[in-house]
């Protein structure tokens, strides 16, 4: 295998981490924004539920999880193949911090704003979704692209059940053909590529919002 | 579900809880010198310094494990290097990047004015850093240091795939003498979360603590996460 067949091997790994992180990000800020309000609006038991539900599974290895899900539910006859147990699994393992987030963007609503929604005859749920939600959009951009930043990393875990995600293929070469510097080059490379701005973005991205809520 | 799936687990946690402790101990003289560095006056350093931590920020930790193992290794077969240790350098390598990004926001965040108050005295640049600055950030850095320890616990368990016999690949050997994945590996969950549990809950508090007295937040959005 030449440097070349190994750039185009752990490029089309590469698709498929993307493939990962994109449909977790998507379920993490979903299910991400369902733990919130439910923790927002609910009745007390919903409320202690999400709290809890969310605090376990921030406790937990996300490699833990996985394993759960993929070796695991089999035997309770639920059988999901390896890229759609790592998309649910570190998605809903993110939303669980997303959740944390998204409370904390709604708080930065004064609390009147929910008064003169409830007087204008909204219930809780349509206050919360017509008045609060959408300023508070703001500061969710940064921990959103934040969370993406973050699964696109996660998604080398979806390696250790077999889906041919960037490190997966990696280590394959690895041991297959002794290139070990060119894939060791190559994936710093491609990560680096991918994150380095993502990282610089988000920084500039939290500074704007953070200068709009204390001016 | 036997007793002695706690006993062999136990023994795991034991690994778990070393491998842990040695790289946040490690983390943290890494990531205080990144810190340093990254607020220098040399240009050159403060950019050297702040683009080797976005990369290690860039690369996942479980690809550090694997190119420690797998590339390392290969080139240092004959030391007998124990995984154990190429497990502590790619986790504080991995842990220490966040580590110092929380250390740097906790010394951005002493006023200026201290810095003009130490120079006023006479200190120079590298003693006022170390006797006027850094003891100032080092109380609101401690949140952070706890929620960096929790997520090196956790990631701890990414030492399994390099053959590393702490809590996570004792339970895979469980599993494959005992076809229980889905019992072994809920124990496995409450092992951790045992351990992570009251961590959390220090974490909130030494939050709560380091807010009220300081009247200032720094902002972990961008590092809270791995």
């Amino acid at each position: 295998m030449t440097t070349g067949e190994i750039t185009s091997d752990l490029l089309h790994g590469g698709v498929t981490t993307l493939e990962i992180a994109a449909g977790a990000w998507a379920v993490s800020a979903t299910v991400g924004l369902a733990f919130a309000m439910a923790r927002d609006v609910g009745m007390l038991p919903v409320r202690l539920a999400a709290a809890s539900v969310t605090a376990l599974l921030r406790s937990t290895p996300q490699l833990i999880l996985l394993y759960l899900v993929f070796f695991g539910l089999p035997s309770l006859g639920i059988d999901v193949g390896g890229l759609t147990a790592a998309i649910v699994v570190l998605g809903v393992a993110d939303a669980s911090f997303n959740a944390e987030y998204y409370r904390a963007s709604l708080i930065t609503v004064p609390r009147t704003q929910r008064d003169a929604g409830m007087s204008l005859g909204f219930s809780r749920l349509g206050t919360l979704a017509f008045v609060v939600l959408p300023q508070a959009m703001l500061y969710m951009v940064a921990p959103l692209l934040n969370s993406f930043l973050s699964l696109l990393k996660t998604a080398t875990l979806a390696s250790a059940i077999g889906v041919p995600e960037i490190l997966y293929r990696g280590q394959n070469d690895m041991q297959l053909t002794g290139h070990v510097v060119a894939v060791i080059a190559v994936v710093i490379v491609l990560y680096g590529v991918a994150c380095m701005p993502l990282i610089r973005f988000i920084s500039v991205v939290e500074r704007r919002a953070r200068e709009r809520l204390y001016t | 579900m036997q007793w002695s799936w706690l006993h062999i687990l136990w023994v795991g946690l034991q690994v778990t809880l070393r491998l842990s402790l040695y790289t946040i101990g490690f983390s943290v003289v890494v990531a205080a010198a990144f810190a340093v560095a990254s607020i220098s006056r040399w240009r050159l350093v403060r950019w050297t310094a702040r683009f080797v931590v976005d990369l290690l920020r860039s690369i996942p930790i479980l690809a550090l494990l694997i190119f420690a193992y797998y590339g390392l290794g290969k080139y240092i077969a004959s030391w007998h290097v124990d995984p154990f240790w190429m497990a502590v350098g790619a986790l504080t390598l991995g842990e220490a990047a966040f580590l110092s990004e929380i250390f740097r926001a906790g010394l951005e965040a002493i006023p200026r004015t201290q810095w003009e108050a130490a120079e006023s005295l006479g200190f120079r640049r590298t003693s006022a850093l170390a006797r006027i600055i850094a003891p100032q950030a080092v109380l609101p850095s401690i949140p952070g240091l706890v929620n960096m320890s929790i997520f090196t616990f956790k990631d701890s368990s990414l030492a399994s795939v390099i053959a590393v016999p702490e809590v996570t690949q004792v339970a895979n050997q469980l599993v494959s003498e005992t076809f229980k994945p889905l019992q072994v590996y809920l124990l496995l969950a409450g092992f951790y979360l045992v351990v992570i549990l009251p961590f959390t809950a220090l974490a909130g508090l030494a939050e709560k603590a380091v807010t009220r007295y300081y009247g200032l937040h720094v902002d972990k959005a961008s590092i809270a996460r791995n």
